[in-house]
This record gives C-alpha cells, sequence and structure tokens, in this order.
C-alpha cells in the first residue's frame, strides 16, 4: 500500500519535471499559464437599444471570426486552445452594464471585456476592470475621458474618439474651402465636448465660427435653430447631433431647402445611420468614419467574410471588435498566459497594422489606439452600385493629425 | 423685426402640429376620464405604419393618411373593448396605469420586428422645399401640415357642437347621470370616442414622419411634452389643448431663438406658472378636491 | 364634470381598510422571516444585484407612501433618487465623506428640492398629480444634462468612493458592502413604518378616503400633503444613494422618466398601500432584468409591460396583496371548518 503510494507520487513528480522541461522550449505548451484552463472574452454592449445595428450581436460574429482566425494561425501552437464568447445586453444602461461587467470577471471568470457603447457604460466598466485588474477593450463608447482623467492600466480604447472625429472632419472640410461655420450642438457633454474641438480644429486651419448652437438634448424640433444656423450666411452648417435627434435635424435642414445649398457637416454618424435611412436625406453630408468596407480590398475581403455568416457589411465596430479581440490573442500568444498585466506589456506601444487599424499604435502613455481614420461623404442615390455602397472615402485622415497628444489628464 | 415674424410663424405652425397631436388625448380624458399614457406610443406606432405601408404595399404619403388613421381607429377600439373598458369605473390612476404597461410593451414589440434605427420616409411630392415671402422663409411641408392640422381641429370641434352625435358625446360627458335618465345610452359612445382619439394620434404620427426620426422611442419624449400641453390647456378642454398647442410651439419657437438651450425647460416653467396661478389650466374647470 | 367623475368612481386602493391585516403571532413570523431573507440574500443572489433589489425596495416604499397612503400617484419620483445619487456622489468625492454620511446627505438635498415641487404638485390631485411630477422630473432631466460640468452629463458621475471608515473589505468586497449598507434600508423601512402607523398615517389615509371630510375636520391637507411628499422624496433619496454608492457612479439614467415609470410599475407589481409590496416587486423586476440581460431576448418592455397589463387588470392588489388575502380567506375558512369539527 505505502510502497504503491510512493511509486505513484514518484511518477506523478517525473511526469511533472518531464512536462517542464518540454514546456521550457516555447510557451505553446505552457498548459498552467492560463488561468482556468481556458480564456474568456466577454462582449458587453447594446443587443436591443440604439446601438443593435451599430455593433450588438453581430459583434459576436466579427469576435467568434478572430478566434477561429488565431486558431488557424497558430494550430497546435496556441497557448489558448480553449476560448469562449460570452455575451450580454447593457441596454445602455450603465448600472446594468457596471453589474454584468462584475458578474462576468467574477463569475464567467471573462479575461476581457469588449465594446461597450454608451459612454456612462464605458467608464463604470473602466472601472470596473481597473478594481478587478482585468482587461477591458472600448470600441463603442467615444468619451476621451476614457484615455484622460478616467484612464486606467486595463483599460484601452480601440475604434474612435470625439477629439479624432472632430479634427478629422472640420480640418478637412476647411480645407476643402468651408470657412465660416454656424455650429448647432447637443447641450450635453459629447455636444460640449464636440463644440469646443471643432471650433479649436476649425480656427487652426484658418476658418472662422460664427455662431454655436446649443440645443436642448433630446430634442424633436430643430426649425427655428436651422433657421437661425442659417441667418449668418455660413459656408458650413455643422451640426452634433447624433442618432434619432441627427435624423430629426437632417430631415428639416432639407425642407428648410437647405440641402445642396449650405454643405452640411456631421460631427458622428455611422454607416448604419445611413443604411436605414436612405441615402437621400444624406447625400453629400461630409463626415469622420474609423472604417469604411469598402475602402480596399483588404477590408473588402474581410467584409465578404463577414457578409456570408450574417448577410450585412460590417460597421467600423464590427471590424474593431474583430480587431481588438485579435490583437488580444496575439498579445496572449506572446506573452504565453493570459495574466492581465503580462498581457497589458504586449501591448503597450505595439504597432499594428490589420484589416481594421493601419498605422495602428496603441500609445503607451493614455492606452489609445490612434490609427488612419477617413473622411467621408455620402454618396447621391446614382452612385450607389449595391446594397451599403454608400460612402464614398474624399481622403485618409493620418494617425498623426488625427488623434490629439495624449492628454496630461491620465496618470496611469 | 423680420426675425421676429420669422420665428412666429415658426412656432405657429409647429404649434399647430402640438395642437393636433395633444387633440386626441383630450378627447379621450373628456369622455371617458382616461388619461392615455400610451397615446405617444400610438402616434410612434401611426408613423411606423406610414413607413411599413410605404416598403411593403407601395402605398404612399397620401394614401397613408386616410389608411393608418382609419387602422388606429380599429386599434384604438380593439384596445379599449379588450383592455380598457374594465377599469373604467376605477380611479382613473389605473387606466393611466394599464396606458403605461402598453406603452412598454408598444415600444418593445416595434423594436424587435423593426429595428431601433430610424427607418426611411420622405416628404410627399409638390411639398418639398420652402416658400419664400420676402425675407421670410417658410418649409411647404411645415406650412402643409400646420394649415392641415388646423383644419383637422376645426372639424373636431365643429363635430362636438354643431352635431347630434356631438351633443349626446357631450351631454354624456358633462352629465352621465342625466344623460342616461334622457334615455341616452352613454356607453356606446364610449368605443368610438376612444377609437377616434387613438386614430388622431395615428393621423398625427403620420403627418410626422416626413420630418421627424420614425423610430420606436420617437413618442417616449413627445408625451411628455403633450402632457404639458394639455396641462397647460386644461386637461379635457379641446379648446384649452388646441390653444396650449399654439402656445408651447410660440414658445419653443421663441425659446430656440433667444434661449436656445433652455428652450425645452421654459415649456415646463410654463406648466409651473400656469399650474401656480391657475391650477385647472387655462380652460379647465376648477376640480372639486 | 369632475364632480360625476369622482362619484362613479370607486376608489379601490388597497390598505388596511380593505385589507384585513394579519394577526400578531403571524407578523412577527413574517418579520423574523423577512429579516433572514435580507440577510441571507446575497448568500443565494449576486451580492451588486441584491444591493440593487434592497435599494429599489425602499425606492419603492417611498412611491407607496405616496400611492398607498396618501392616494397620489408620483410619475416623477426618479428627480428624487437621481438627485440624492449625483449629492450623495459629490458629497464623497469633493468632501471624502463616509458612505453613510453621503448618503444622508443625499437624502436631504432629495427632501428639499420636494419642497417646491411638493408645494406646486399638491395643488392637484389624481392624474394631474401624476403629470405635474413627471414634467418636473423631465425638467430635473433636462437641466442635469447641461450641467456637465458637474454631474458629468452623459459620462455620468464616475469614481464615487464607498469610503467606509477604512475597513477594506467594506470598500472593495461587494458582498461585505451589502452589510454595511443595508441598515440604512433598513432604517429608511423603518421610517416608513413609523409613519404609517402614526397618527399622521392614518390623517394621510383619511386625506387619501375623502379629503373633503378630512378638510372639514380641520386638517390643513395641502400641508399634510406636502410633507409626506417630502419625506417619501427622503426615503427615495436614502435608495438612491445607496445605489449610487454601491455601483460607484451616478448617471442621467437615474433621472430619466423611464425609472420613474419603472418604480410605478414594481410598487403596483409588488401590491400598493402595503410595505411589503415594495421589496417583492423589486426583487421580481430586478432578478427578471439581470436573468433577461444575459439571456439574449430582447425586448425586457414585452414581459414586464404584460405582466404589468394583467396585474392592473386582474390583481390590483399586487403579488403580496393577493397572496395575502389568499391566506388569510384560507385562514379564515380553517378556522371555521375546525371550529364546526369541534
Amino acid at each position: 500500500m505505502r510502497t504503491k503510494s510512493i511509486a505513484v507520487a514518484a511518477t506523478a513528480v517525473t511526469g511533472s519535471l518531464l512536462l517542464a522541461a518540454c514546456g521550457g522550449g516555447g510557451p505553446a505548451s505552457a498548459g498552467g499559464k492560463i488561468s482556468d484552463g481556458k480564456v474568456v472574452l466577454g462582449l458587453l454592449n447594446d443587443q436591443s437599444g440604439v446601438y443593435k445595428d451599430l455593433s450588438g450581436p453581430n459583434s459576436k460574429v466579427a469576435i467568434q471570426m478572430a478566434i477561429d482566425d488565431y486558431k488557424k494561425k497558430y494550430g497546435d501552437k496556441a497557448v489558448a486552445k480553449d476560448i469562449e464568447i460570452v455575451q450580454a445586453d447593457h441596454q445602455n444602461k450603465p448600472d446594468i452594464a457596471n453589474t454584468k461587467a462584475q458578474e462576468m470577471y467574477d463569475r464567467d471568470k471573462a479575461d476581457i471585456i469588449l465594446d461597450v457603447p454608451t459612454s456612462s457604460a464605458a467608464l463604470a466598466v473602466a472601472n470596473q476592470a481597473k478594481a478587478k485588474k482585468k482587461l477591458y477593450i472600448n470600441i463603442g463608447a467615444g468619451s476621451t475621458a476614457l484615455t484622460g482623467a478616467s484612464c486606467n492600466k486595463y483599460t484601452f480604447h480601440w475604434a474612435y474618439d470625439t477629439a479624432m472625429l472632430a479634427a478629422g472632419t472640420a480640418s478637412a472640410v476647411v480645407d476643402q474651402g468651408g470657412k465660416n461655420w454656424s455650429i448647432v450642438y447637443p447641450d450635453y457633454a459629447f455636444g460640449q465636448d464636440m463644440n469646443k474641438s471643432f471650433t479649436a480644429a476649425i480656427e487652426k486651419g484658418g476658418g472662422k465660427v460664427q455662431q454655436s448652437i446649443a440645443t436642448p438634448f433630446p430634442n424633436d424640433n430643430f426649425a427655428t435653430f436651422i433657421t437661425k444656423a442659417q441667418s449668418s450666411k455660413p459656408d458650413v452648417i455643422g451640426t452634433m447631433a447624433a442618432g434619432g435627434d441627427l435624423v430629426n435635424f437632417v430631415k428639416q435642414f432639407n425642407q428648410a431647402g437647405l440641402q445642396g445649398k449650405t454643405k452640411l457637416a456631421v460631427g458622428l454618424m455611422f454607416i448604419t445611420d445611413i443604411h436605414n435611412l436612405g441615402v437621400d436625406q444624406f447625400q453629400g453630408t461630409q463626415f469622420t468614419d474609423a472604417w469604411y468596407w469598402n475602402f480596399d480590398d483588404q477590408n473588402r475581403a474581410w467584409a465578404d467574410r463577414f457578409k456570408a455568416k450574417t448577410n450585412v457589411r460590417p460597421s467600423f465596430a464590427h471590424a474593431g471588435n474583430y480587431s481588438a479581440a485579435l490583437n488580444y490573442l496575439e498579445a496572449v500568444q506572446a506573452a504565453g498566459t493570459d495574466k492581465a498585466d503580462d498581457v497589458v506589456k504586449q501591448l503597450e506601444g505595439k504597432k499594428i497594422n490589420d484589416v481594421f487599424l493601419r498605422n495602428g499604435e496603441v500609445r503607451a502613455a493614455d492606452h489609445n489606439v490612434t490609427h488612419d481614420v477617413y473622411l467621408a461623404k455620402v454618396k447621391s442615390k446614382d452612385q450607389v452600385k449595391e446594397d451599403w455602397d454608400l460612402e464614398e472615402i474624399v481622403k485618409t485622415i493620418p494617425a498623426a493629425t488625427a488623434y490629439a497628444p495624449p492628454s496630461g489628464a491620465c496618470k496611469m | 423685426m423680420t426675425a421676429f415674424i420669422q420665428y412666429t410663424l415658426q412656432g405657429l405652425s409647429t404649434g399647430g402640429f402640438y395642437a393636433l397631436s395633444a387633440l386626441g388625448l383630450a378627447v379621450i380624458f373628456g369622455v371617458l376620464g382616461v388619461v392615455n399614457f400610451s397615446h405617444g406610443a400610438c402616434y410612434m406606432l401611426g408613423a411606423v405604419a406610414a413607413t411599413v405601408l410605404l416598403d411593403t404595399l407601395g402605398l404612399g404619403f397620401w394614401a397613408a393618411l386616410p389608411l393608418v388613421t382609419l387602422l388606429m381607429f380599429v386599434f384604438g377600439v380593439l384596445m379599449e373593448r379588450l383592455l380598457v373598458r374594465w377599469l373604467l369605473k376605477l380611479d382613473p390612476l389605473y387606466n393611466f396605469l394599464l396606458t403605461f404597461g402598453i406603452t412598454l410593451v408598444l415600444v418593445d414589440l416595434v423594436k424587435r420586428r423593426y429595428g431601433v434605427s430610424s427607418l426611411p420616409y420622405q416628404v410627399p411630392a409638390g411639398l418639398e422645399g420652402r416658400i419664400d415671402l420676402g425675407s421670410l422663409s417658410l418649409s411647404r411641408y411645415q406650412l402643409f401640415v400646420s394649415v392641415f392640422s388646423v383644419l383637422v381641429c376645426l372639424a373636431v370641434w365643429m363635430l362636438l357642437t354643431k352635431t347630434r352625435i356631438g351633443m349626446i358625446v357631450r351631454a354624456s360627458t358633462e352629465d352621465a347621470e342625466r344623460s342616461r335618465a334622457l334615455g341616452i345610452n352613454v356607453g356606446r359612445w364610449v368605443t368610438p370616442v376612444f377609437g377616434f382619439g387613438i386614430a388622431l394620434a395615428g393621423l398625427a404620427g403620420v403627418l410626422a414622419a416626413p420630418f421627424r426620426a420614425v423610430n420606436a422611442d420617437m413618442g417616449s419624449n413627445f408625451i411628455i411634452v403633450l402632457f404639458a400641453v394639455v396641462v397647460i390647456g386644461g386637461l379635457g378642454s379641446i379648446l384649452g389643448a388646441v390653444v396650449a398647442g399654439f402656445l408651447v410651439g410660440l414658445v419653443e419657437a421663441f425659446g430656440q431663438a433667444y434661449a436656445d438651450r433652455f428652450s425645452q425647460v421654459l415649456i415646463f416653467v410654463l406648466m409651473a406658472l400656469v399650474v401656480l396661478i391657475r391650477p385647472a389650466g387655462l380652460f379647465g374647470k376648477e376640480e372639486a378636491a | 364634470m369632475s364632480q360625476q367623475l369622482t362619484q362613479k368612481v370607486d376608489v379601490e386602493l388597497p390598505a388596511q381598510s380593505v385589507i384585513p391585516r394579519a394577526r400578531p403571532a403571524l407578523r412577527w413570523l413574517m418579520l423574523a422571516v423577512g429579516l433572514v431573507v435580507v440577510l441571507a440574500l446575497p448568500w443565494f443572489v449576486y451580492p451588486p444585484v441584491a444591493m440593487d433589489i434592497a435599494a429599489w425596495a425602499l425606492f419603492a416604499i417611498s412611491v407607496d407612501l405616496l400611492l398607498g397612503y396618501t392616494g397620489l400617484l408620483s410619475f416623477g419620483h426618479a428627480a428624487f433618487w437621481g438627485a440624492s445619487a449625483y449629492s450623495t456622489g459629490l458629497i464623497a468625492i469633493k468632501l471624502g465623506m463616509p458612505f453613510p454620511v453621503a448618503v444622508v446627505g443625499g437624502a436631504v438635498v432629495a427632501m428639499l428640492l420636494a419642497i417646491p415641487t411638493g408645494y406646486l404638485a399638491v395643488r392637484r390631485t389624481g392624474i394631474y398629480f401624476a403629470m405635474v411630477t413627471l414634467a418636473f422630473a423631465q425638467m430635473l432631466y433636462f437641466l442635469a444634462n447641461m450641467w456637465g460640468d458637474v454631474t458629468g452629463g452623459e459620462n455620468g458621475l464616475q469614481g464615487i468612493p464607498k469610503a467606509f471608515f477604512g475597513v477594506e473589505l467594506v470598500e472593495t468586497d461587494a458582498f461585505y458592502f451589502y452589510y454595511a449598507a443595508i441598515p440604512i434600508i433598513l432604517i429608511g423601512v423603518f421610517i416608513a413604518w413609523r409613519i404609517v402607523n402614526s397618527p399622521f398615517g392614518r390623517v394621510l389615509v383619511a386625506i387619501r378616503d375623502n379629503p373633503a371630510r378630512a378638510r372639514a375636520l380641520g386638517y390643513d391637507v395641502e400641508r399634510y400633503k406636502i410633507m409626506v411628499f417630502v419625506l417619501s422624496a427622503g426615503l427615495a433619496g436614502l435608495a438612491g444613494g445607496v445605489f449610487s454608492i454601491s455601483h460607484g457612479f451616478a448617471s442621467l439614467q437615474e433621472l430619466v422618466w423611464t425609472t420613474s415609470g419603472k418604480v410605478v410599475l414594481v410598487t403596483v407589481l409588488g401590491g400598493i398601500g402595503t410595505l411589503w409590496g415594495g421589496p417583492i416587486g423589486a426583487a421580481v423586476v430586478v432578478l427578471l432584468e439581470d436573468r433577461l440581460a444575459s439571456s439574449g431576448f430582447n425586448g425586457i418592455g414585452i414581459i414586464t409591460g404584460t405582466i404589468f397589463i394583467v396585474i392592473v387588470l386582474a390583481f390590483r392588489h399586487g403579488i403580496w396583496g393577493t397572496a395575502r388575502n389568499g391566506l388569510t380567506s384560507w385562514l379564515n375558512r380553517r378556522r371555521i371548518k375546525t371550529g364546526q369539527r369541534l
């Protein structure tokens, strides 16, 4: 009896020594370095509300594509063998996002949370990431606070932010000769930020903001605001309204007979907005997009794969989720573990070129992921060749001009 | 001065639309004593129905206008027969709560079926662009909406005051007991009146489709503005709803012109003032309690 | 017209007068069971969710104090819940106060806000009261949104600390935080119980049942209504403060009118005119929302809305009221039966 147990123990020790010896050869076989034996990716986003089409359930498809590509690339050498996705619908409510994020980290053993549109929800999740010392990569929210005062070691900001949108659109439109602006912005933090960023970018480019008009938010009726904006006879009217309010604004702008007469620049617009409403209402409108599916062959090839699974063309958020998930897995591969601190080290300062990020860099100072973005113009009906063929890329805005330098407010 | 006239014109044209939108709310309260929380959701259904008719059957704005109104009438009749009716004898709060529940269901049903993003709808042919009168200008469609709304309000007012049906309905609301004693079947009018109020909400929705974002949430904030309108006008008073509709339209236009960000808050300030000075609203009757 | 309406109205707001009160022994038993459930909750329910249930329970009780006991439907109670959530957060962040102090501070702000609102709102009854409170809450929402420097606008007020005299377990672990915060909720419930079972509470019920008679008896009806409105706002404030500390932030979600609607739904679902209703309604709604969020089903409104419609149509006493009615009539029948047998 006793000898037997010693024999068993001896075998076990030898076995583990052997395993350890093999493990020295490369991170690939370090099975014990993955917590709980698997890597869990948490997708927390809006699956029923206003951002459902922009990201929503189809982002899970995008993340699955990243997992497939990772497995295909590394095969047997993959550090993460068992990879799982958990998802939840935060309904754009920060309290639900907050609870679900804790649950994902604690109970589902999520190693990372992805997406989280709506800035109050994203900031709540960033705080949880900091408390739990696990990763969070934001794609859906645009608040600069994530890389400013509320930044932390475990939070990365992948796709777009409000400062980049403003810098891109405003400077590009001024370059095209749109010197005199009227800005109409909703009077809440996003709108106020956008107004400031736009004004700065316009003045830097030699343009002039004749008037900035604050509107309530939410708001259905813009009739008199538009009259007032037009009264100073500007070259461009810039609106910072988003979502349903943007649609209200554009419809009423067109009905005031201004479409085609005064240029319209939009602070924040998504391809799903244009697709749902049709190009007629928006045609000629200029805005900044973080990514466009039909920009080049690489994007198109990925979009074809995506369409085969979902029957729709991807938005920038879908591509962003794919890119974030894939680069996270690459970082796990390089680190040989899913330990958050090691993965963060791999990501910080990394230069990336993939289907989503061009000239991308994960800035170590504030964890903002900068990359080339695009000034887009909505096509007119006769230019549209196929479904989702909605944007004409006027110009590529290089990462360096699109993004503001790291803000001093961020202290990791 | 030109600017002043311009803002007044805009305020009046928005006001007409508000008057029409609040009218159904006032009619239903006047006759049934029900504050219909789902008025905003019915307005939304009207607009969504217009886009669906266009999308599936190719029926445009002019066909949608009567058709959706009729559909919403039927919907209102069903709603009254199946749900609202059972609570009419209780405290009006119960129907307020019931219609709140209906709102939740309707909004999420539309979200599931038609998504959450705004649906496309165009201005009907011939009403695009604007009309210029010297230095004044007004969107052609906006003008159409306000004139049309005023005509509908007038027609409803005529219906209620000049016709026999209207007289019976009014008598029933003002003194149900005596009307009953005179041999009038009060209950008979409850269902059609409710349907009529819902139909008016649907009509407002169709009118809104070309110039407002059409989505499941379009009624959520609108209903609160409409509540402010009927509180200002005096609940149940049709004249009150119409006058308050115009008043709120004007306050909003001038608010946008001279106090931009506060234009919505001003509506609630106006309401607070009215409640302070005339608790029953401008045209409402004083309550006993 | 309105006089005619009041005549045909058969007031069916349940309270002590409608539902027979349980016997003392049974009441003590219920109280004991309730306490055990409250203390055991975080063992069975994810602790942050348990905290949400407790906060929503007190919030619903505050609404019920108006609706069930005074006959006033506030459709703008999010104003007080939200105002306290923000004030609590600001006190905790700027002054570094321990969280119980911050929560009390938040409740005081909510009560101060309730004075002018109540003054205007109680001038109207019934449905007008609902609409006026709704409009005021909406006004506050617009103002908070604009006042981004203080409230953080749509980013919300983030990073609210759970400072608790340096006890680290409470400050970092949601499980222990629950036990540190639950006394605040229980004190709130106790205050509500005291109000309801005091002479003041009986005047409220009298006002609800017949305001004209109460006035004739010499009670200043308006003043009583303002007082209960302010007290109710204070309780909503306690609940909102605990909620924001528990989550570590306050957001505009706390002020939007759908939150006012949700708390009315919770109250009516649990059963109005009974202090047990709020907690039961809160448990049902919060747990339902939590499950549905991970279920992949979108359209929570379809479910909650349908339940609500059914409750309003068929079970107006709510879950608790219906269960209690059923229980008491069963007990009575049994007593009669056994009596006959003897």
